[in-house]
């Protein structure tokens, strides 16, 4: 009798637990079904998308906001969003889409775009703009430029975001170095740029360092590849794509240049754990990051600031930039209605690139500078040139393991003066043939 | 239900093995829901990976066969040998150092003091934080000019103001905060064991050993640690084969970096699976260090089993 009900208990549990098992099977199954299949069966014909963003904080908040614009103006469309973080997004995507069950809308940076396209995840939208009625010429054509490959349009670009550089207003003034119209006083070449930096490291109280930079990875990677590019150089592989043609002369100018700020000239604080927080805390006079910073900068009580494309250096004007752009995934089934949705949706995007510039981004619509609306958003304005002298990647879907495994690897070196620019061009230059080979 | 007593002894053979296939369907549905997650997530994706290393396969597609391919690329590769002698440099440094740090906080914790309910929470206490957690928290020891432990030196004037010692940027000194970040988090569990196996200890023996004028350190090397030498072999075991397969907290603090020199094999295989979009391969170099694991793991059952049988 005892075993027996112990018996009974036992098999009631596991039926209780095998059936919630089978429940969140369900749901989950209902999920991605709803996500991949349903065309457009709501009631009175409505649309509903399902979108896949990255973005987190301020750029999220403003796109759920994009988004519920787009939704209450649009009442044939409903475009639901979901946010992945942005670590994992690109494999996620990826992933989904190879298994069918990938979103409608999702975002891919400007120099992703041909990993994505190379592994069918996303495919000419070329139809569907023109259901939509996109008009390509509204946009910037050198942001434009990045996303046409061989010819076909594989997404919308709603933004640039590009390196440019912040100067500490208050910092500046007590060096004497910050001219009336409030923007820092110093000859806009080679010298020139390191006689500011200089000047700034004697006259600044010790603590403060006049140029906040990380001693690794991405953002001394970016001044590098703006002041490669300023020199002339044009990306780091050849334009069929199939191997690396570093500029060598160029690349060891813009290494030299960068390592000598560190080590020669000593106006970067090595190995700095958190160079943003530095200049935010008033401990560097000047930094060099991406625009997605005006924000934090504006959102940080006594900071008084002022933003400027990065120094025309050497040549010409040229910076590291990259941009988002809405994209549309391959489906199982594709519905010509909503990628047409999916078409209008983005294109909004782009035209709300107001609001979008809210977190810092350049809008991919130069007609969107000379609205009141961006007008009244300040420092954007300065910036907003950069937007036409972007250096963007060749369409190589190899971009970002270059970047990874070639570049950040050997020129990381450099910057701790354990390499000589000349040596490290050599080894990059391998190891760039290395990654395409694979 | 009137069953006699002599009908009752005549059932009762066949009632036992009923009464044991009765047990065992019990266990069984107390195993199924386990076993299907099991199956589904560790044996199906185990047999999945041997299928995947012998084709170039991408993140989400099947590409071609390409045989033995994956594996006599992966003979070649320098880097892959590289990080698989950087995880072997790992084994080695936090091993030895695991063993006798646990073993020592085993034997204070379990001395006869009023603190010692405080030892045995506050050295198993670092082990209950998640990997991200302590390397985060490793992270903040040992950057320079705000991390803790530089901060200190410049306290006790032990490193001049000016200067600061890069412990995450140096390949060596790199090592050495890993490995102490390591001891601290996971000393904990192997802390633990010790700690039960002492308890375990007949207390007779030590009264012999006294009444026989031995000292402190005779009981400790002729009693103690011989008495906990199978525990001392498992722990090694189990410390040797979890050690192989660091990766996250090596990844937070130095990225792998400088020049790729501390990067563990799990990293370079996650970076060639899922960043670089090769699952082949990674697959192919997951199976060769299963083997090397396996090989290592039998090497090690062999001995003990020779120990144990001396």
């Amino acid at each position: 009798m005892n075993s027996r009900r112990r018996w009974t208990t036992a098999l009631l549990l596991s039926l209780a637990l095998a059936a919630s098992a089978c429940s969140g099977g369900n749901e989950g199954g209902q999920g991605t079904g709803d996500d991949g299949g349903g065309s457009g069966d709501g009631k009175g014909g409505k649309v509903t998308l399902s979108s896949w963003t990255l973005f987190s904080g301020g750029d999220g908040d403003n796109m759920q906001a994009m988004i519920d614009a787009f939704n209450s103006e649009h009442p044939d469309i409903k475009v639901e969003n979901t946010v992945l973080e942005w670590g994992e997004y690109y494999t996620k995507l990826i992933t989904a889409v190879g298994n069918g069950n990938g979103p409608d809308i999702g975002i891919s940076h400007t120099s992703r775009l041909p990993d994505l396209i190379n592994q069918g995840v996303v495919s000419s939208m070329d139809d569907a703009a023109e259901a939509a009625g996109i008009d390509w010429s509204t946009f910037n054509p050198n942001i434009l430029g990045a996303t046409v490959v061989d010819g076909k349009h594989y997404a919308v670009p709603i933004d640039t975001h590009p390196f440019v550089m912040y100067y500490n207003k208050k910092l500046l003034k007590e060096a004497g170095l910050l001219g009336e119209d409030g923007k820092p006083v110093f000859d806009n070449t080679a010298d020139g740029f390191v006689q500011l930096l200089t000047a700034l490291k004697e006259k600044l109280p010790k603590n403060a360092m006049p140029l906040a930079l990380p001693s690794a990875n991405d953002d001394v990677f970016r001044l590098w590849w703006a002041l490669y590019h300023q020199l002339g150089g044009n990306d780091v592989i050849s334009d069929d794509l199939k191997s690396a043609a570093l500029d060598s002369g160029k690349a060891v100018q813009a290494m030299q240049y960068v390592q000598d700020l560190f080590h020669k000239h000593k106006v970067i604080r090595l190995n700095d754990p958190d160079f943003v927080k530095s200049f935010q805390s008033g401990t560097a006079a000047i930094i060099m990051t991406g625009v997605w910073t005006t924000g934090v900068w504006e959102s940080t009580k006594g900071l008084e600031f002022g933003a400027m494309p990065i120094p025309k250096i050497f040549d010409k004007e040229a910076t590291w930039g990259d941009s988002h752009t809405v994209i549309l995934p391959v489906t199982k089934k594709e519905d010509p209605e909503k990628r047409k949705a999916a078409a209008i949706f983005a294109d909004y995007l782009a035209q709300k690139g107001a609001l979008w510039a809210k977190a810092g981004h350049i809008p991919a619509k130069p007609a969107i500078f000379d609205s009141a609306e961006f007008k009244a958003l300040p420092y954007r304005s300065d910036y907003v040139s950069v937007a036409s002298t972007v250096a963007f990647n060749k369409p190589s879907e190899k971009n970002w393991q270059i970047r990874d495994l070639a570049m950040f690897k050997f020129l990381n070196e450099v910057w701790a003066n354990k390499m000589s620019p000349a040596d490290a061009a050599v080894k990059i230059q391998a190891e760039i043939d290395k990654v395409l080979k694979q | 239900m009137a069953i006699g007593p002599g009908a009752k002894a005549e059932l009762a053979p066949a009632g036992a093995k009923r009464k044991r296939r009765w047990a065992g369907a019990q266990a069984f549905v107390f195993l199924a829901p386990f076993f299907a997650v099991y199956v589904l997530f560790t044996i199906w994706p185990m047999l999945k990976g041997v299928q995947i290393s012998f084709f170039k396969w991408t993140l989400i597609r099947k590409m071609e066969y390409v045989g033995l391919g994956n594996f006599s690329k992966l003979m070649q590769d320098a880097e892959f040998w590289a990080s698989v002698w950087h995880s072997t440099i790992f084994v080695l440094l936090t091993t030895p150092l695991m063993l006798a740090l646990s073993l020592g906080l085993a034997l204070i914790a379990n001395r006869h003091s009023r603190l010692r309910k405080l030892y045995r929470i506050s050295f198993f206490m670092p082990s209950v934080m998640s990997v991200a957690v302590a390397s985060f928290l490793g992270l903040f020891i040992f950057q320079p000019y705000t991390g803790l432990l530089n901060s200190l030196l410049h306290l006790v004037r032990l490193l001049p103001a000016e200067q600061e010692i890069f412990w995450l940027s140096e390949v060596s000194l790199s090592w050495i905060a890993i490995t102490a970040l390591t001891l601290w988090w996971t000393v904990g569990f192997n802390f633990v064991l010790y700690l039960s196996a002492l308890q375990e200890m007949p207390e007779e023996l030590y009264e012999a050993a006294r009444l026989d004028g031995a000292t402190n350190g005779q009981i400790f090397r002729r009693i103690t640690l011989p008495l906990l030498a199978p525990i001392t072999r498992m722990i090694m075991m189990l410390q040797i084969i979890a050690s192989f397969k660091v990766f996250l907290q090596i990844y937070i603090m130095t990225g792998g970096g400088p020049l790729d020199k501390t990067r563990p094999v799990i990293q370079y295989i996650w970076q060639t699976g899922f960043r670089q979009n090769d699952l082949g391969y990674a697959s192919a170099m997951s199976y060769v260090l299963f083997f090397i694991l396996l090989a290592l793991s039998a090497l090690q059952y062999g001995f003990n089993r020779r120990k144990e049988a001396d």
